[in-house]
């Protein structure tokens, strides 16, 4: 097994009912925000979108441009935007992660929030021209937020879904984690 | 080190599956289908309620403690705010009791004079209260989510008041909520009444972002328009009811350049932050239809005549 420059440790296997857990708790976050937050707001940043490309990244083999996809209607039914627009979003987001999953785990993390910011910009890009083609009210310069903030997420976010892949291989109850 | 400790099946080399770009073509091309069947054609809103009853399980669990949440902030409020609303809703009611009191005698007086002249009936519109549950996420767009729907027999179209005049209209009916457009968003227009002079007019949303405004578009720059004037809907849309608060007309820019003028209003209706709205019935169904159009005469092309 190639060791990564500057890994640690070798990860355990990723549990499937971690990622699609984690997955829908970003869904219910982001419905969270919706409807106890900020409301219609623009600059609030799209946490399920962090959680597809992290695990469209570490995991390209489990969750793939399909299920982005399917995630992408969700929300659109839930938002109640054109359908399709979050679809098309997360699908680009998607494949854009998974042709860069195999440079980007080189790098150290923080630098790794540089490289998905671009992928975080298109997105919302993505969203705004299809809005802005079927007619709908520009929401703003304060939209450029939602993809920093987004990326910004990102170390946050891989410290916190790693974890269960860093446990100790062999159980130690003096280190219960 | 334990077995299972990494990942041992090796990456399939052969079977792969779809590439991730066949994956994105394919994904993409599904989107800007099912993109063009909804905003052209319509066609997506079987799909849509289908969708929406699997997510409405996740958005009631997720609403529960939002809802206990404000319930809890509500139940700290001070007494004395609440004494304090309480007071001005009664000063209200006492302002309103007369006019009140005054409608049975005016509808009593109002049928017998359109008895006499022979006029249709006025329409009474059946209506049930409804509460508004959130903002809907879209940035794009300007609209709330109201715990009525379908089954309730909340039906797409249905005009949508608070207690200050109208919010909007039901455009999206699902089986346990429903999609409420605002006045304010850009795609809603809503045809008004000038209450002072009696002009009819078309106030369509502000598309300027975070205006919150109403635009009263294609009035003359010489039109006899005011600052402070009332506009309610006139009924000739057959969605709304005549005579229901909209807006006022907040500021008038008339420029030499544009025949034009540029007249923006502010709407009566909470639209930032109201909480109980009712629920009318779209007035379509009841009144009269539209007479056959007369059949113009087969035109006899000049020239061609046996």
């Amino acid at each position: 097994m190639i060791m990564r420059q500057g890994q640690q440790q070798l990860l355990l296997p990723a549990n499937p009912l971690f990622i699609w857990g984690s997955l829908l708790l970003a869904l219910f976050w982001v419905m969270v925000q919706n409807m106890g937050l900020w409301g219609r707001a623009a600059w609030v940043p799209d946490l399920l979108a962090v959680v597809l490309v992290f695990w469209g990244v570490h995991q390209p083999l489990r969750v793939g441009v399909g299920f982005a996809f399917v995630f992408g209607l969700v929300i659109d039914v839930h938002q109640g935007s054109v359908l399709g627009q979050h679809a098309l979003a997360y699908t680009v987001l998607n494949f854009f992660a998974t042709s860069i999953h195999r440079r980007l785990l080189w790098f150290p993390v923080p630098s790794q929030a540089l490289h998905v910011l671009p992928l975080f910009f298109t997105a919302h890009a993505v969203e705004l021209a299809v809005r802005m083609m079927v007619g709908g009210t520009f929401p703003g310069l304060i939209l450029l937020l939602a993809p920093v903030i987004e990326s910004l997420l990102w170390p946050i976010v891989s410290v916190i879904l790693l974890l269960p892949q860093r446990r100790a291989p062999d159980r130690d109850d003096h280190r219960p984690l | 080190m334990p077995l299972g400790t990494l990942d041992r099946s090796p990456p399939p080399f052969f079977r792969q599956g779809a590439s991730a770009l066949s994956k994105l073509i394919v994904c993409s091309a599904l989107a800007l289908f099912l993109m063009v069947a909804d905003t052209r054609f319509n066609l997506t809103q079987p799909l849509r309620v289908a969708l929406a009853a699997v997510v409405y399980p996740m958005q009631w669990l997720v609403l529960r403690p939002v809802l206990l949440t404000q319930e809890v902030i509500s139940y700290f409020e001070s007494l004395k705010q609440s004494q304090s609303s309480a007071e001005m809703a009664r000063q209200k009611l006492g302002q309103q009791s007369q006019r009140a009191n005054q409608v049975e005698q005016l509808t009593l007086e109002n049928a017998r004079l359109r008895q006499i002249l022979q006029l249709r009936e006025r329409i009474t519109t059946p209506s049930q209260a409804a509460q508004v549950l959130y903002d809907s996420a879209d940035p794009y767009s300007r609209k709330v989510i109201i715990d009525k729907g379908l089954l309730q027999g909340v039906s797409a179209g249905s005009p949508v008041l608070d207690e200050r005049g109208v919010l909007g209209q039901v455009t999206r009916a699902y089986p346990s909520v429903s999609e409420v457009t605002l006045v304010t968003d850009r795609e809603q227009a809503i045809p008004v009444l000038n209450v002072r002079t009696g002009a009819r007019a078309v106030a369509f949303g502000d598309p300027t972002a975070n205006a919150n405004a109403l635009e009263l578009r294609f009035m003359a720059s010489n039109a006899d328009v005011r600052v402070g004037d009332v506009l309610t809907t006139s009924g000739v849309d057959g969605v709304y009811p005549p005579g229901l608060p909209v807006a006022r007309v907040d500021k008038i820019e008339r420029r030499v350049e544009t025949a034009f003028a540029h007249i923006y209003c502010t709407p009566l209706a909470g639209v930032d932050g109201a909480l109980h709205v009712m629920v009318l019935q779209p007035i379509s169904g009841q009144i009269a239809p539209r007479p056959a159009p007369d059949i113009p005469p087969k035109s006899v092309k000049k020239g061609l005549a046996p």
